[in-house]
């Protein structure tokens, strides 16, 4: 890369003075960095103490360590838990796919394409996001209901695949407008149409906002506890939020070893997608401008 | 393919004005129609196109989104508990609102601290990190992977306990305060500290605005950094010229979507606080109390009251945001 | 305004549903009913088995179990409500009774379950205006819980549960925590309504009568005095303290051996015992001096009620009628929901019963002699719970005086129940 050619010319900051300011980053990171994870360790430590003295020794250093948590909550719901992680990646994979494609739609379209009432769609694009979700969704529900929705996964994937989510519609809006609009006059030059636009010019250059979109969707629809835990009740059909609430009795007798082991496995999938998502975050016009 | 080329002379093209500090850029016309001629066939092509890309979102507009609103805005004006049918009780509901719900008042109070605290915490915070984890460092990707992850345990059930592992009488942070001989307490259930803890989670979880600035980052094209070192810029300068302006419409989103979901913050205090807003009310937040409200005390009516005069405090504030970024927010679609 | 709402309300929620499909699928002949209640792993597990006895009992009746956490059981349950399709069954307490009662959710019970066998003062709490909407799964004591082990390494003998009065408690408790140098607690106290509903009953008063919050402002400030008085003695912790453990059995101080006493629902001595490792018992409330009753009551843990709307309302008064009066349903479920009431099932499980639940019930035959009548929340109630643990936070951390929050107490308390 050229960058690396050119840093010499950098001349604010003293050469020896460098790796050490780089130690003392690392340093400052990884130390910032157990500060933020506490509440994950002392979970981690909890989900391998005996059950029993999880709340009676508290400490941070687990003084017997049992993977009896694990196997207990693996086995501890009417099916395996690895039953409710397949029901979520079903549906976590299936919204992604319908927030990437009906988002990035309508996305270009505020973004680069003009036609009437353009400003008042738009303002009712983010209205619809303003309304506190806890008085739709009774009349949500009743809809649903009426057309024999409930316990099936429609209700969550459908309105993916419909943009509902305008988040994520104003993300890319957001992206789109900061790249140059000559690269589309280019291309219409060429005579490609808008479709061609979009998928040849647009979305290439937008790999940034539509990793953050994958990313984003994956972890709130894994996380969705509210609307999974209202739609799908059969306890065949549960996910693994709601499995995991199920460990939970806030009146009486929690299980609270497997609930921290089994939070902890299905943290998994969302850090695993993160990892995979987060490569995509490097590639957008940084590299391709300059190649 | 064959674009490649072109976009990097572009690019490089839009290095000339971006470098100058957004200030100095001209008022620019956003949503605005762009002056072309042969306008009227062109135009109503562009529409067409138009409305095939947002197909999918008008369906689930009017079909799914719509519905429920309108729903929700019509029993606002009557008294609908769930179990029973509602009647129309005119602006009842929106009276005693205003009049005679002191806790309504308090929790637009605690909601409001918590919005203008945390939020501005949380975005500095988020791109503060961004820059520093975006390059010149190795192992990147592994910081912020491990700068993410309280994001992902930010709305767990799990929180209510680790919160206390923090803030709690026997939490880490009481046992950091008697290393200097100071008797702490718990703070999570103390009422004049609770919503500070509740803060603090929510700047905790700032994994999200922060991948968002990283993306954005992302977007800058290197060729600007390269044309600024030729001309000699140091790097604030750098940063001041090329990577704030062209960060604005990020910084922007990130601010405009965080008012708004804060305000609609449910989660953190209803797992926190087990649910009831407490201690004395101290984190009762907006739509916590809406649900409580329409969910344990059966008044949906007055739960959609609430939640329709949220609608207008939030938007009135997103307009406000809106009419400011004319003067800060700088697209690269402007010409 | 109101007639264009209204009509743009139906007309969207139609076109949402734009297909209407029928909402019965009779799967090979078999009725179907559904059956929502709330709770852990544990419960579900046990519930799925009693529900699987049940259906080979009777092999035309299909359950489907509908489990959901407490958190969320109740906005489940509504919004289901609100759609027409509230279970067959439901699980509902105490609190929710009346509410549920009172807006016409729920079916009256006379002639669908047999409830001869039941203990009727408790089938009583079931009743509202009258009419029996619900069957209550089994009761609940709220006892003092005690780990004698701690008072003796204290030098504090057990104390007599017949005669102690709040200041023996409190000085005992004290003495605890002097001695152990601050390592335990003499004791926790805990928010619960059931605890001012006790110290009320000891002074005559009832917490409801009419539909209204019965207690005297006096009884109030004074209960709050003695829970004052547990945090200046250090008898007991801070309130900060307390709210952190309070309502969560499991992490209780008597259950982490942090404190020699505590208030518990006795179907909680099961988890609070685990929890501790070391033997745990039941103690009657202290007394007000001069008191004739201790106050003890029986509270029914929940209930099962069916819908109003149900249209297999014969299969789900069977499938009730077989959890509590079957000592094969009993066998199974056992303490899980309280103390079955049903003396035939028992005396058919007895021998079955953890030494926990050994001990509650031989507790609830001690105190049998001694109990004052369940007083059931009327409508509105669902909020008092909250009301109360406002107004006492509010005193306990100097935010109100006693005054100000006995008065508001009481008045936020008229306007719930008014509605």
């Amino acid at each position: 890369m050229a960058t690396t050619t050119r840093r010499p010319a950098n001349r604010r900051t003293p050469v020896l003075f460098r790796p050490a300011s780089r130690l003392t980053k690392h340093v400052l990171l990884i130390a910032f960095g157990l500060f933020m994870l506490y509440p994950l360790l002392w979970m981690i430590s909890s989900s391998v103490k005996p059950e029993d003295v999880i709340f009676r020794e508290p400490g941070l250093i687990p003084g017997e360590v049992t993977g009896q948590n694990y196997a207990d909550g693996w086995g501890a719901l009417k099916h395996s838990f690895g039953y409710y992680l397949w029901n979520s990646a079903v549906i976590t994979s299936l919204a992604v796919v319908g927030n990437l494609l009906a988002c990035s739609l309508a996305a270009y379209a505020f973004a680069r394409l003009e036609f009437p009432l353009k400003k008042l769609w738009f303002a009712i694009m983010l209205v619809s996001i303003m309304l506190p979700h806890h008085v739709t969704v009774v009349p949500q529900y009743i809809a649903f209901s009426k057309i024999d929705w409930i316990n099936t996964i429609w209700p969550i994937v459908v309105p993916k695949f419909l943009a509902t989510d305008a988040f994520f519609i104003f993300l890319m809006v957001q992206f789109i407008r900061t790249l140059p609009r000559e690269l589309d006059e280019a291309a219409a030059i060429d005579g490609a149409g808008h479709l061609r636009t979009f998928l040849q010019v647009v979305m290439p250059l937008c790999v940034p906002a539509l990793a953050t979109t994958a990313i984003f969707t994956f972890i709130w629809t894994w996380n969705d506890f509210f609307t999974q835990n209202l739609y799908l009740t059969n306890s065949d059909n549960l996910t693994a939020p709601v499995a995991l609430r199920q460990f939970l009795d806030s009146s009486g007798d929690s299980s609270w070893g497997p609930m921290f082991a089994m939070s902890i496995i299905s943290l998994g999938p969302i850090f695993g997608f993160f990892l995979a998502g987060q490569k995509y975050l490097v590639r957008g016009m940084a590299t391709t401008g300059l190649k | 393919m064959t674009l490649r080329p072109a976009a990097a002379e572009t690019a490089t093209g839009t290095a000339g004005p971006t470098v100058a500090p957004p200030a100095k850029t001209p008022a620019r016309r956003r949503l605005h129609h762009r002056p072309g001629h042969r306008k009227s066939s062109r135009a109503r092509s562009q529409a067409w196109a138009a409305y095939l890309f947002l197909a999918p979102w008008f369906i689930g507009l009017f079909v799914i989104t719509l519905g429920p609103m309108i729903a929700s805005l019509y029993l606002s004006f009557t008294d609908y508990s769930l179990l029973a049918p509602a009647h129309w009780v005119g602006t009842d509901n929106y009276d005693k609102l205003f009049t005679a719900d002191n806790r309504y008042m308090n929790s637009l109070k605690v909601t409001t601290t918590y919005v203008f605290v945390s939020v501005p915490l949380q975005l500095a915070f988020a791109l503060g990190l961004a820059l520093a984890l975006d390059k010149g460092l190795r192992g990147l990707s592994f910081y912020r992977s491990i700068f993410y992850l309280p994001s992902l345990l930010g709305g767990s059930v799990a929180i209510s306990i680790l919160w206390r592992k923090i803030f709690g009488v026997d939490g880490i942070v009481n046992t950091f305060l008697g290393w200097f001989g100071y008797e702490g307490q718990g703070w999570v259930t103390s009422p004049d500290t609770a919503l500070w803890t509740l803060i603090i989670l929510h700047v905790w979880t700032f994994g999200a605005p922060m991948v968002i600035f990283l993306a954005g980052l992302r977007q800058i094209p290197q060729n600007l950094y390269e044309a600024a070192r030729v001309d000699g810029a140091g790097r604030l300068r750098q940063f001041r010229s090329i990577t704030l302006p062209l960060l604005t419409p990020i910084i922007f989103f990130n601010a405009v979507l965080e008012v708004i979901k804060s305000f609609q913050s449910f989660t953190q205090s209803f797992v926190v606080s087990g649910g009831n807003g407490g201690p004395v009310d101290s984190t009762l937040f907006y739509t916590l109390y809406l649900y409580i409200k329409g969910f344990k005390n059966y008044e949906m009516g007055y739960a959609a009251a609430m939640a329709w005069v949220l609608l207008l405090i939030i938007g009135a504030l997103t307009a406000v945001n809106f009419l400011m970024s004319r003067f800060w927010v700088f697209y690269g679609d402007d010409n | 305004m109101k007639r264009i709402l209204a009509a743009a309300a139906v007309t969207a929620i139609a076109l949402s549903a734009t297909a209407c499909g029928s909402g019965d699928d009779d799967s090979g002949g078999k009725t179907k009913i559904v059956f929502s209640y709330w709770g852990s792993d544990s419960r579900q597990k046990l519930t799925e088995s009693a529900i699987a006895a049940f259906e080979q009992k009777n092999p035309t009746i299909d359950v489907e179990g509908d489990f959901s956490d407490w958190d969320s059981y109740y906005e489940k349950l509504a919004t289901k409500t609100a759609a027409g399709d509230a279970p067959d069954v439901m699980s509902i307490e105490i609190r929710g009774l009346a509410e549920y009662a009172g807006r016409g959710v729920l079916a009256e019970l006379n002639g669908k379950v047999d409830t001869a066998g039941l203990d009727q003062g408790v089938l009583k709490a079931g009743q509202v205006g009258g009419k029996q909407y619900a069957i209550p799964t089994g009761v609940n004591a709220f006892p003092m819980i005690v780990n004698k082990k701690t008072l003796e390494k204290y030098g504090e003998k057990a104390p007599d549960d017949k005669t102690w009065t709040w200041d023996d408690y409190i000085a005992m408790s004290q003495k605890v925590t002097e001695k152990s140098g601050g390592d335990v607690w003499g004791t926790e106290y805990n928010e619960n309504p059931a605890f001012l509903q006790i110290f009320a009953a000891q002074r005559g008063e009832q917490y409801y009568a009419d539909g209204k919050v019965a207690l005297s402002e006096q009884t109030i400030k004074d209960w709050w005095a003695l829970i004052k008085k547990i945090i200046d003695t250090k008898a007991g912790p801070g309130a900060d303290e307390m709210l952190e453990t309070g309502t969560k059995p499991d992490q209780a101080l008597v259950a982490t051996n942090k404190s020699a006493f505590g208030s518990w629902w006795s179907n909680q001595l099961d988890t609070l015992t685990k929890g501790s490792g070391q033997e745990l018992d039941l103690l009657r409330m202290p007394k007000a001096p001069g008191a004739t009753t201790s106050g003890m009551f029986l509270q029914p843990a929940m209930y099962y009620t069916i819908s109003s709307k149900s249209e297999e309302s014969a299969a789900a008064g069977k499938f009730v009628d077989f959890l509590v009066n079957d000592p094969d349903a009993g066998a199974i479920l056992l303490s899980d929901r309280g103390l079955p009431t049903n003396a035939k099932v028992v005396t058919a499980i007895k021998g079955k019963l953890s030494p926990a639940d050994q001990k509650v019930l031989a507790f609830m035959d001690a105190i049998k002699g001694d109990l004052s009548p369940i007083s059931i929340p009327p409508k509105g109630a669902m909020e008092m719970e909250d009301i109360l643990k406002r107004a006492t936070d509010s005193v306990l951390f100097g935010k109100a005086s006693p005054d100000q929050a006995a008065k508001t107490f009481l008045s936020e308390a008229d306007s719930a129940l008014s509605q």
